[in-house]
């Protein structure tokens, strides 16, 4: 039985995600962990419109009927929980930040908020697709050291102590993305205005 | 991790002084434990597995002193002047390390080492002094004659001995680790604690009064231009949270007196009740408007959280939330003049403020009820200073409550109104408004402690999120989480108040840039977890089970009855279960093969019979 604040968060942040532009009608996944436990989403439920009966429970190192109601992504969340302290996971498609992954090895924040929230944000190719074990190891590799990592094409996965944390990273990524965007098209000279910024692509 | 050093951050030496032969030795520290357990807490309850087992009387020679400073200690990282002190606990019966701030555990690090292991008994009162020779990396040490300082005061004796914050300092017990008193602190700088557990009583059955540093050793740092760049940021971020640039400086930790007790969380007349009346009268706000004279700083501190304050009678450092708790709500007292001079009071005996308070909040709870013929009663404010003195000597009842509420109770036939963990007096939070809290002191390691991990971040404070402090799923993970990271922190060794404004991540660059060595933030959050459960172990091997993982009675099935808590008690039992499964244990809370040899901790297990 999920206790129903754990119900309210995924309904709140799937909403928003939905609202905020950053998933498909049946795009994305979120999940959060609970001691030996996992709650993901539903495969193919709609993260904008979940129900009850759209957050599956099922174990973090063993299998149970669950699993044949999870999302594909059960996998990769399965693997980031195993080898980092992320407590809740969210994936989704931020349109801006999948067209500058596409050209981009890492994405360095212009903006005030993000380059102190986030300093860099590193985007990975996996040429297996989502649920495969090729690319939850280099997630979670990724996940590592950095809260929010981009698979180029594909999305972002961020992790935090909470949904609401994750989510956090996600929509100050998307921001950062569409500012630079804008940016780019008024091009004009950059003025810098962060001291020490050249360190943030040690970071 | 991955990368090589060549004793970056760490000064690479361990220093070993025996007290019953006199032997002083200098030895090298093993890189591999120091990268696996970095400093402090870490290496601490690495060095005390091998040195002190099951069969050591914790006031006995056998048992041993580590004091160790970490990789980042007098880097000049903010809040880079913590150390620790690990020792088989007097109190407790558990592992114990107690850690402290101020400027002595900076200067250790500069004489040159890592760590000191103090061992054996002295004859007669000695102290320790470590001093620069002509050598930088061959430090002066030597024992000497303590006579005259035996029986002096803790003020007394550190100004006696040339404490100069940034230049010498010195560690001390007062009267009450003398008389080895089971809630001895060992303070250094004058006011400043290594206060929980009675380390204090460890010191002074060494008859050892006094350990006094110099040092012009500074560590290396392999990636200046990182470190410099995280200096910057950290100090950023410091500046822009208002809890670490508004709060704290302002109001010092009290700040959260009311807040805790508006939610019901504030324990009260021994935890009889959930919030208390006088909580404004003894709140940050209001030592601020009345009694506080300046803010002071910890070495390489930008915080600021230290209070200044002084009465009609005293003038000195203090009183923190937990101690202004413990001598206010938890004795029902609303004075806060009188809460200010039994916290100068316990600094200058060297007694643990927070067990000092509670014992005499289970005394009066004691006396109320009958068990005891005494004095004492709730809001008795006026009988804490004869109290505490007849503690630090072992004068009358004093003798009994100096060995804190659990020893006290039993021999008084209650047993049940300690409020204790492990025989550890629980700190400021009440565990039925705060349901986090209780799975975390009732798994704590050195029993009931906040600093070993702390729910207010997430079930107050919403930091970095808010969560609901009623919630019971899902609980555990956050409290380990915490727990790992709290033990991570206190090995690196910094203050857990810059945690409040900088994120772990920023922590493993730091000691990535120090060290050379790379750290993720997960290695960083893995060394806690590794520390968490080597420290399991150890409490194993010492008789303790799952038994021991609980809170008192009162908690469990006493219902707060009044205020925002109304109706609750601590749900521990589906949070103890959830949590042994979440941390790779089994059912008796003895970590599983499979999770040691994850955390590198391989040889560390012990045949399973011995476990009750």
């Amino acid at each position: 039985m999920i206790d129903e604040r754990i119900y309210e968060q995924f309904v709140e942040i799937g909403r928003d995600l939905y609202d905020g532009g950053l998933i498909s009608s049946h795009g994305g996944n979120i999940s959060v962990r609970l001691g030996d436990r996992v709650v993901i989403k539903r495969r193919g439920a709609q993260l904008g419109r979940l129900k009850p009966h759209d957050l599956i429970e099922t174990g973090l190192e063993k299998n149970d009927s669950g699993v044949a109601l999870a999302s594909t992504e059960l996998l990769a969340h399965r693997t980031i929980y195993k080898q980092t302290p992320a407590l809740a996971i969210v994936h989704c498609h931020p349109r801006t930040a999948i067209a500058f992954s596409l050209s981009r090895d890492e994405i360095v924040p212009i903006d005030n908020e993000a380059s102190y929230l986030l300093k860099k944000v590193p985007v990975v190719t996996e040429e297996y697709p989502s649920g495969t074990p090729e690319m939850a190891n280099k997630l979670a590799a990724m996940l590592q050291s950095d809260k929010i990592v981009m698979l180029r094409g594909n999305g972002s996965f961020a992790t935090g102590q909470t949904l609401d944390e994750a989510f956090h990273w996600t929509s100050t990524l998307e921001e950062s993305c569409q500012i630079a965007l804008y940016a780019k098209l008024i091009n004009e000279p950059f003025i810098e205005y962060r001291k020490m910024s050249e360190a943030y692509s040690k970071w | 991790m991955s990368g090589d050093s060549d004793h970056y951050g760490w000064a690479g030496k361990i220093l070993d002084i025996d007290l019953t032969t006199g032997a002083i030795k200098s030895l090298p520290l093993d890189e591999t434990l120091a990268r696996l357990f970095l400093g402090g807490r870490g290496l601490g309850t690495r060095f005390l597995w091998d040195e002190v087992g099951p069969q050591v009387d914790p006031l006995s020679p056998a048992n041993v002193l580590i004091f160790a400073a970490g990789p980042l200690t007098a880097t000049g990282y903010q809040t880079s002047n913590r150390f620790s002190v690990s020792t088989k606990s007097p109190l407790t019966g558990t592992v114990l390390d107690a850690n402290s701030g101020g400027y002595w555990g900076m200067q250790f690090k500069k004489s040159g080492y890592d760590a000191l292991i103090v061992r054996g008994r002295a004859e007669q009162p000695v102290y320790i002094e470590i001093k620069p020779s002509s050598e930088v990396a061959v430090p002066q040490v030597s024992i000497r004659d303590a006579s005259t300082l035996w029986g002096m005061r803790v003020r007394a004796v550190t100004e006696k001995l040339g404490q100069n914050d940034n230049r010498r300092n010195v560690l001390c017990i007062g009267p009450a680790g003398e008389n080895l008193s089971r809630i001895a602190a060992i303070m250094n700088d004058g006011q400043r604690s290594l206060a929980r557990g009675g380390p204090g009583a460890v010191m002074g059955s060494k008859n050892l009064k006094a350990i006094v540093v110099e040092g012009k050793y500074r560590p290396e740092i392999q990636d200046q231009e990182l470190f410099k760049f995280m200096l910057y940021e950290t100090r950023k971020l410091l500046r822009a949270s208002p809890l670490t640039s508004q709060a704290l400086p302002e109001f010092g930790t009290s700040v959260v007196m009311n807040l805790v007790n508006n939610i019901g969380a504030l324990p009260t007349r021994n935890y009889q009740q959930s919030q208390f009346e006088g909580a404004e009268a003894i709140s940050g706000e209001a030592l601020t408007d009345t009694y506080l004279v300046k803010n002071a700083s910890c070495w390489a501190c930008p915080i600021g959280c230290t209070r200044i304050s002084k009465t009609e009678k005293v003038e000195g450092e203090g009183p923190e939330f937990e101690t202004t708790w413990a001598f206010g709500a938890q004795c029902g007292n609303d004075d806060l003049a009188a809460i200010i001079e039994a916290n100068y009071l316990c600094n200058d005996l060297g007694m643990d403020t927070i067990s000092a308070g509670s014992t005499i909040a289970c005394a009066m709870e004691l006396a109320e009820k009958g068990y005891l013929d005494a004095d004492l009663r709730f809001g008795r404010a006026d009988l804490f200073a004869q109290t505490l003195e007849d503690m630090a000597y072992r004068r009358g009842l004093g003798d009994d409550l100096a060995d804190g509420s659990l020893r006290l109770a039993t021999r008084y036939g209650a047993p049940e109104l300690s409020m204790s963990v492990k025989g550890l007096e629980m700190p400021a939070y009440d565990p039925r408004g705060m349901q986090g809290q209780g799975l975390l002191y009732a798994t704590s390691n050195r029993g009931a402690c906040h600093m070993r991990g702390n729910m207010l971040g997430l079930e107050v404070l919403g930091l970095p999120k808010l969560i609901d402090r009623f919630q019971v799923q899902g609980k555990s993970s956050y409290v380990i989480l915490h727990q790992n990271t709290s033990a991570m922190i206190d090995s690196l060794v910094i203050c857990k108040f810059t945690n409040m404004g900088v994120a772990e991540e920023y922590f493993a660059r730091v000691l990535s840039a120090v060290t050379g060595i790379k750290y993720a933030t997960g290695d960083l959050i893995r060394v806690g977890e590794r520390v968490y459960n080597l420290e399991r172990l150890y409490n194993l091997r010492e008789g303790f089970s799952a038994e021991d993982d609980t809170l008192p009675p009162r908690l469990l099935n006493e219902a707060v009855a009044e205020g925002p808590s109304k109706g609750w008690v601590s749900k521990l039992e589906p949070m103890l279960k959830e949590y042994y499964r979440a941390r790779g244990w089994d059912e008796q809370g003895v970590p599983r093969p499979q999770k040691l040899a994850e955390l590198e901790l391989h040889g560390f297990s012990y045949p399973k019979e011995l476990v009750p």
